[in-house]
């Protein structure tokens, strides 16, 4: 009980208050801006929160990117471009229903649906960390080997496209993450002399390479800028919305529900989890034949389910220091910075830090309510921002920002890098979350496969010797398997159906 | 195309890895040490670009039958696309000199221009905009950014 007052006492103070209505505003105009991703919002802020306390940070991040999800309807109501690709799923529902004058009544609705999925899905981070977090505590190297495993391979099986690029894109992340002194030897890898390498990479300067300057560059390169202002719409904002949650509440819970499982899935983030509950809204909905012509279930199920995913992906991330997704996994170096370890321990210390997570988790969902009204009022202002204007300075906070961690010029030059690499293989549709991941996840994995090694004098047999360890392992192989699974439960299937209709 | 390429720099990459991996050394009581995850990656990186390449094989040569291979590179969209990039060597290089306060000034200044903007308001949102992120990391997070010609001047 103390700790949670605690908790209360962190958050509800002035400076914490204050960070967080200036990260709802900065994450609102980042995700109302096409182009500029909540990934990218994040990764532009945690220079800045380098310098605060642990709860104004965590508040500033989960804000932040809480509102660039829902922000991220804005554009893709009206001008048919999502704002975040976690809004690109239902895009084209909610520009049809713009089109017909119903957007302030669509966004609204997308605005109820995103506060109920963020606290949905902190209600189950809520209940279900800590009784994870107990189970958590029983982990050895073995099981942790296995769950940095198990994060790493969905983080390429869950993703959308080639799975040849999601496990390169992975591979990359993972060689980054050696650079610098090994843990066991102490012998230095791929530092090539420069001493500022020798710590290894920091991964903020990747972040900001990789989502930032790779999309400045894209930016530059496509020559596109030019956006016709749109007839902006003067229905209400929450006329409809009542009716709209009596008649598609079954909606918001399925979407809410997936949209956290899927969201606590490593590797797979916000975007994921809209498009397979936009497609598990679409199969079970009564009246299919009118989506894709701007039919207002359409956007409740995925809406509901892109905000729930953001809980969601803290669940892993909080209880294993496994990121649910690319923010979480710079939530996870925050955390560290912090002298916040990741892990079942950060529940047993009982300082008021867990339960004042809990508590931004909340505020930061409520306070969308006012806030995305007043964004959806002045929508204009955000869709007509100049990006030609805005992503020069955006340049700018990348390379103080960059320089800013360790107040070395080394870490520009690793962004400058990190940012062309991911330009070229953004540009060949290989996916970014898997880097990113790699580069999180990589230490652990080496460092408990090592330690492993080490207590059992090399018998790889000894990760299959405890049950949980033997459970996760089985889950691993499971999942590698599952592609030849499938194929092979395909062509049981294939002879079957076309036997059918023969034989009827 | 471009995966193929990008396959046979994956490959080219990977036994590059294992080379520099393999001079690591081992540790004493295992038969495996440091070197061990950089092979593991080198070869991931190997057979990864192995499958990128071959899987783009067979509609590489059904484009070259039908006579159509060619790769268009749009070099000027590439070039403008590499600007932020100048820019930011030339930053790193200049910075120390002239200070953050004109390299971001002038970075800004020059990108706007690129995309059209009215070299006025180009000019005033660049000295503002960097005047703001110079002071706010400089003064109040305290980052030791460059001062360069603004410190003779104080």
């Amino acid at each position: 009980m103390d700790a949670l007052l605690q908790g209360l006492q962190l958050v509800f103070n002035g400076q914490t208050l204050l960070v967080i209505l200036a990260a709802a505003a900065f994450g609102i105009f980042v995700g109302a801006v096409p182009g500029l991703t909540a990934t990218m919002a994040v990764a532009l802020l945690v220079p800045i929160t380098f310098y605060m306390d642990p709860t104004p940070a965590i508040a500033a991040i989960v804000t932040t990117s809480a509102m660039a999800i829902f922000a991220g309807d804005i554009p893709g109501t009206y001008l048919n471009i999502p704002g975040t690709p976690a809004s690109a799923a239902y895009v084209g529902e909610s520009s049809l229903l713009a089109k017909k004058g119903r957007a302030r009544e669509t966004l609204g609705t997308n605005l109820v649906c995103s506060v109920f999925g963020g606290l949905f899905g902190t209600i189950i981070l809520v209940f279900v960390s800590p009784s994870l977090a107990e189970v958590a505590l029983k982990f050895s190297s073995y099981e942790y080997f296995w769950l940095a495993l198990l994060g790493l391979s969905s983080s390429i099986f869950i993703s959308i496209g080639s799975k040849t690029k999601a496990f390169l894109s992975l591979m990359i992340g993972l060689l980054l993450s050696t650079v610098g002194l090994d843990m066991m030897s102490g012998a230095p890898r791929f530092t090539f002399g420069i001493p500022d390498l020798m710590a290894g990479i920091n991964f903020i300067p990747v972040m900001i390479g990789m989502f930032a300057l790779n999309e400045i560059m894209s930016f530059y390169g496509s020559r596109v800028e030019a956006r016709t202002p749109p007839a902006l719409s003067k229905d209400k904002v929450f006329g409809q919305v009542p009716s709209h949650v009596k008649r598609y509440w079954r909606n918001m819970l399925r979407g809410s529900s997936l949209g956290t499982l899927i969201g606590a899935l490593p590797g797979a983030g916000a975007d994921i989890a809209a498009w397979i509950a936009y497609a598990a809204g679409k199969s079970r909905s009564k009246d299919k034949a009118a989506y894709g012509t701007g039919h207002i279930e359409g956007i409740v199920d995925a809406s509901s389910a892109n905000n729930s995913g953001i809980s969601g992906a803290w669940v892993p991330a909080l209880v294993f220091g496994i990121p649910g997704d690319s923010i979480t996994a710079i939530v996870i170096g925050v955390l560290y910075m912090k002298g916040m370890n990741p892990g079942p321990t950060i529940f047993m210390e009982g300082s008021g830090l867990v339960y004042s997570l809990f508590v931004v988790f909340f505020v930061a969902n409520l306070i969308m309510l006012p806030i995305g009204y007043l964004a959806i009022k002045s929508s204009k202002v955000f869709i007509l921002t100049p990006r030609k204007i805005l992503m020069p300075i955006i340049l700018c906070f990348c390379i103080v920002g960059a320089f800013s961690i360790n107040n070395s010029i080394t870490d520009v030059w690793i962004m400058l890098l990190v940012g062309i690499v991911a330009f070229i293989l953004a540009r060949c549709d290989f996916p970014m979350a898997p880097a990113i991941l790699g580069l999180v996840l990589g230490t652990t994995l080496e460092n408990s496969f090592m330690s492993s090694m080490l207590k059992s004098n090399g018998d790889l047999l000894s990760f299959f010797s405890r049950p949980i360890s033997a459970s996760l392992g089985a889950l691993v192989i499971l999942i590698w398997c599952s592609p030849l699974l499938v194929r092979l439960y395909q062509r049981y299937r294939a002879p079957h159906t076309n036997h059918t209709p023969r034989s009827s | 195309m471009k995966d193929m390429i990008l396959g046979l720099c994956f490959m080219v990459a990977g036994i590059v890895t294992i080379y520099v991996a393999r001079q690591y050394p081992t540790m004493p009581s295992l038969q495996f040490g440091p070197s061990l995850f950089p092979s593991l990656i080198g070869g991931g990186f190997f057979l990864g670009g192995l499958v990128l390449a071959a899987t783009q094989f067979p509609t590489l040569r059904q484009r070259a039958s039908e006579g159509r291979v060619a790769w268009r590179i749009d070099y000027q969209a590439l070039l403008i696309a590499l600007l932020p990039c100048a820019l930011i060597v030339f930053y790193i290089l200049a910075s120390d000199y002239l200070g953050t306060a004109i390299c971001l000034t002038a970075m800004m200044f020059v990108l706007m221009l690129v995309r059209k903007t009215p070299w006025l308001l180009a000019l005033g949102v660049s000295v503002a905009a960097s005047l703001v992120i110079y002071f706010v990391f400089s003064r109040y997070l305290l980052i030791p950014l460059p001062e360069g010609l603004l410190s003779v001047g104080g």
